[in-house]
C-alpha cells in the first residue's frame, strides 16, 4: 500500500518534473564545492568518481555562531549537484551517469533536512524525488564528525553538505 | 366501516414505518458500513505509519549499538522487545538473507578492517538458519534502497512487516568499509490482529450506536411527517364518508392542499354534496326503489296492500292559485300524507302529480295500510281549514298481487308496480269523496276483525263487466260510516 502511495506520489513529480525540471543541465559555469575530482571510496558510489557544483544562491551561505557551535544555513534555492561517474580514473571527455542533487526548499512536503533530494539522470531529464529518508540519513552524518573532506572536527552544524562552500579560493 | 373490518385492516402507519425501518436500515446501514470500512483502512495506515516511526526509533538505537561495537547488545535488545511483547519481534538480517550473528563473518571482515582482532569471535550454538524471503530482500535492495511495509493476512493473524536498509553510514564504514550502500535489514514483525480486532469491535460499537440512533431520529421525524402529510387528512376524509355514511351530509373534509391527499379530499367533499343531493330527492321515492337498485331481480309477483290517495278538486284548486302557493300547498299534504304512511310501516311508491301510491307489505298490510288511511283522513279532515286550504283527498285500498319491477326506458326506470290490482286500487281512489276510504273486498276480509267497514257496495268501475264488492272504512271508528 505504501509503495503504491510512493509511486503515485513519483509519477505525480515526474509529470511535475517533465513540465519544469528542478534540476538544470547548464551548471557547468557553476561554483564548485571542491575543486578536485573525489574518488575515494564511499558507500553507494564506491572509488567512482565524483564531482560537486553549487549554484549563484548557495555561494550566498550563511554561517554564523550560536553558543560557540557554528551553524551553517544555504538560502532557499540553493542547488548542489554531484556528478557521479562510471570510471575511477578521471578522463576530461568523461561524462556523468548521474546526478544525486539537493535543492533547499523547506517548504517542499518532501523536503528532509530543509532539502529535497533528487536523483537525476542527464541522459534522461528524469528526476526522482527521494520520499523515504535514505539520502538525509546518511547526509545527516555531515553535521558531525565524518571521515571526509575536513572530516568536520568541530561538530560544526554543515546542514547536511559533507563539502561546504567556503567561499572563492 | 364495521368494527369487525376495521380490526382486520393492518394500519398504513405501520407498513410505512416498515417500509422506512427496512430503507433506512439498508440505506444507513451501508454508510455506516462504508463509515466502518473506511476508519478501518484509515486505522490500518495509522497504525502502519505509528510502527514506522518505531522503526525509525528503533533504527536510531541500532545504530548507535553498533557504532560502540556492541552488535551483541542490540541483538539482546532484539530477543529482550521479543520477550516483553511475543507479537513485536525485530530481526536483522544480512544483504545475503541470512539472519545477523548467525556466524562470525562479520566480525572476521571488522577485526580485518581494523587491522587489529578488536572482536573476539563468539562461540556459536545452533545455526540460525532463518532467511529473510527473496521478495523483500530485492524489495529492499534497490537502487536507491527502499523502506518496505506491509499488511499480511496470514491465516486468522494479521501481520504488519516492515523492512527497513541499515545504510552504511560515513561513520560505520571505518569498521565495515566503503564498498557496500546497505549493512543490513531490519525486519520488524507485529502481529497486529488483536489491535485491529479491539479497534474494530470499537468501530462496530460506535457505529452501531451512532446508526441506531440516527434510525430512530429519523424514524420518528419521518413518522411525525407521514402522520402529518397522510395518515391526518386520510382519517379526517375517512370521518366524513362515516358521517355520509350515517345520513349526515353537511360535514366537509377540510384539508387545503395541492397534492393527491388536497384532491382526494375535493373529491370526497363533491362525492358528499353529490350524495345529498340524490338523498334529498329519494325523500320522494320509495326505500323499496332505493333498496331494488342493489338487487339483481327484474322484476317479481308480489301479494301487498296498495294505497292509493288523491286531493279532491285540486285541478280547480290550483287553476285559481299562482303556482308556489299550490306547489307549496300541495308538498305539505303530500309530505303530511308521506309520514303517515311510513309511520304505519308503508312505502310510497310514487307521486303522480297530486296522488300518493304506496304499499304496504308487512304481515298485516291491509291493516296497516287502513290505519294509515284513517290516520290521513283524521290529520286533514280536522286540519283541512287550518293547514290545508280547505283541500281533501280521496283514499282507495286494495289488496293482491302485483308486479314488482324496475319499469321505464334504460335511461330511466323506476322500480314500481303494475298489474290489474293497481289499477283498481286507482278506480277505487277516483270514485272515493272527499275524506272518503274506498276498499276492497279482499282488503276487508282482512281487516275486517279489527277494523269496522261498511258494505259491501257494489261498485261499477270500467272495464269490469261485474261489479265490484267495496267497503268503506271511517276515521271514527265504531262511527259507522262515512257516506
Ligand atoms: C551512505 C552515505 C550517503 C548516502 C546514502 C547519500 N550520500 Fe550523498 N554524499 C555522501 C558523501 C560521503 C558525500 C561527500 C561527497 C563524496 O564523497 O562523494 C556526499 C555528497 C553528496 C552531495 C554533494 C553535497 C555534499 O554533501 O558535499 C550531494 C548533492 C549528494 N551527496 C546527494 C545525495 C542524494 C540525492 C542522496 C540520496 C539519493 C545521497 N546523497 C545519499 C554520502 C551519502
Amino acid at each position: 500500500m505504501n509503495k503504491i502511495w510512493l509511486f503515485g506520489v513519483m509519477l505525480l513529480f515526474l509529470g511535475c518534473a517533465e513540465k519544469k525540471p528542478l534540476i538544470p543541465l547548464e551548471y557547468n559555469d557553476w561554483k564548485r564545492t571542491i575543486n578536485e575530482v573525489l574518488k575515494y571510496p564511499i558507500p553507494g558510489h564506491e572509488n567512482n568518481y565524483r564531482k560537486i557544483f553549487i549554484n549563484d544562491t548557495g555561494t550566498k551561505v550563511v554561517r554564523e555562531e550560536k553558543e560557540g557551535r557554528t551553524y551553517d544555513n544555504y538560502p532557499d534555492g540553493t542547488i548542489i549537484i554531484k556528478e557521479i561517474y562510471d570510471s575511477s580514473d578521471y578522463k576530461d571527455t568523461d561524462k556523468p551517469v548521474n546526478l544525486t542533487c539537493m535543492v533547499k526548499d523547506p517548504k517542499n512536503v518532501n523536503s528532509r533536512g530543509g532539502w529535497v533530494w533528487i536523483v537525476k539522470s542527464p541522459e534522461t531529464g528524469t528526476e526522482t524525488i527521494l520520499t523515504q529518508a535514505f539520502c538525509v540519513t546518511c547526509h545527516a552524518n555531515a553535521n558531525e564528525p565524518h571521515p571526509y573532506g575536513d572530516k568536520n572536527l568541530n561538530n560544526d552544524f554543515r546542514d547536511y553538505v559533507f563539502f561546504p562552500y567556503w567561499g572563492e579560493e | 366501516m364495521g368494527k369487525k373490518k376495521k380490526s382486520k385492516i393492518t394500519p398504513i402507519a405501520l407498513k410505512i414505518n416498515l417500509i422506512i425501518f427496512i430503507v433506512l436500515m439498508t440505506g444507513i446501514g451501508f454508510g455506516s458500513f462504508l463509515f466502518g470500512y473506511g476508519y478501518f483502512l484509515a486505522l490500518q495506515d495509522k497504525i502502519q505509519s505509528n510502527l514506522l516511526v518505531q522503526s525509525d526509533i528503533l533504527y536510531k538505537a541500532i545504530e548507535k549499538y553498533m557504532l560502540l561495537g556492541k552488535a551483541n547488545i542490540a541483538m539482546e535488545f532484539f530477543d529482550d522487545i521479543g520477550t516483553i511483547s511475543p507479537e513485536y519481534t525485530i530481526k536483522l538480517f544480512r544483504t545475503t538473507g541470512k539472519k545477523a550473528f548467525s556466524d562470525n563473518s562479520t566480525i572476521e571482515t571488522v577485526n580485518k578492517n581494523l587491522g587489529t582482532p578488536f572482536f573476539e569471535p563468539k562461540v556459536l550454538g545452533a545455526p540460525d538458519t532463518e532467511t529473510l524471503q527473496e521478495k523483500y530482500l530485492q524489495g529492499v535492495m534497490q537502487r536507491p534502497p527502499q523502506d518496505l511495509a506491509n499488511i499480511e493476512q496470514i491465516e486468522d493473524n494479521t501481520f504488519f512487516h516492515m523492512y527497513k536498509p541499515l545504510i552504511n553510514l560515513p561513520k560505520c564504514t571505518g569498521c565495515h568499509g566503503s564498498d557496500h550502500t546497505v549493512r543490513g535489514i531490519i525486519a520488524i514483525n507485529n502481529n497486529i490482529t488483536r489491535d485491529l480486532q479491539e479497534q474494530f469491535l470499537r468501530i462496530l460499537l460506535i457505529g452501531g450506536v451512532i446508526f441506531l440512533v440516527l434510525t430512530a431520529i429519523l424514524l420518528i421525524i419521518i413518522t411525525q411527517y407521514l402522520k402529518r402529510a397522510v395518515l391526518v387528512p386520510v382519517k379526517a376524509i375517512g370521518d366524513v364518508c362515516s358521517q355520509v355514511t350515517a345520513g349526515i351530509f353537511s360535514t366537509r373534509v377540510n384539508i387545503k392542499r395541492n397534492d393527491e391527499i388536497g384532491l382526494l379530499g375535493q373529491t370526497v367533499n363533491s362525492m358528499a354534496k353529490g350524495l345529498h343531493e340524490r338523498f334529498e330527492l329519494s325523500k320522494f321515492v320509495s326505500s323499496k326503489t332505493i333498496q331494488s337498485l342493489t338487487s339483481e331481480e327484474k322484476g317479481k309477483k308480489v301479494a301487498m296492500t296498495i294505497l292509493f290517495s288523491d286531493i279532491r278538486g285540486f285541478t280547480s284548486y290550483s287553476a285559481k292559485r299562482d303556482a308556489e302557493e299550490v306547489v307549496d300547498s300541495l308538498n305539505r299534504i303530500l309530505n303530511i300524507q308521506t309520514e303517515i304512511i311510513h309511520k304505519n310501516g308503508g312505502d310510497v311508491d310514487k307521486y303522480v302529480g297530486d296522488e300518493i301510491v304506496s304499499i304496504f307489505t308487512d304481515e298485516n298490510s291491509a291493516v296497516s295500510a287502513c290505519r294509515a288511511a284513517l290516520d290521513i283522513q283524521k290529520e286533514i279532515e280536522e286540519n283541512s281549514s287550518l293547514k290545508y286550504d280547505n283541500l281533501h283527498v280521496g283514499i282507495g285500498i286494495h289488496n293482491g298481487e302485483v308486479i314488482l319491477g324496475m319499469i321505464g326506458s334504460e335511461k330511466r326506470a323506476d322500480f314500481t308496480i303494475i298489474g290489474d290490482n293497481v289499477n283498481v286500487t286507482s278506480r277505487l281512489c277516483d270514485v272515493a269523496k272527499p275524506g272518503q276510504i274506498i276498499i276492497h273486498e279482499a282488503a276487508y276480509k282482512r281487516i275486517k276483525d279489527t277494523i269496522k267497514a261498511d258494505g259491501p257496495y257494489k261498485l261499477k268501475v270500467k272495464g269490469k263487466e261485474e261489479g265490484l264488492h267495496v267497503y268503506l272504512i271511517s276515521r271514527n271508528e265504531g262511527d259507522g260510516g262515512a257516506q
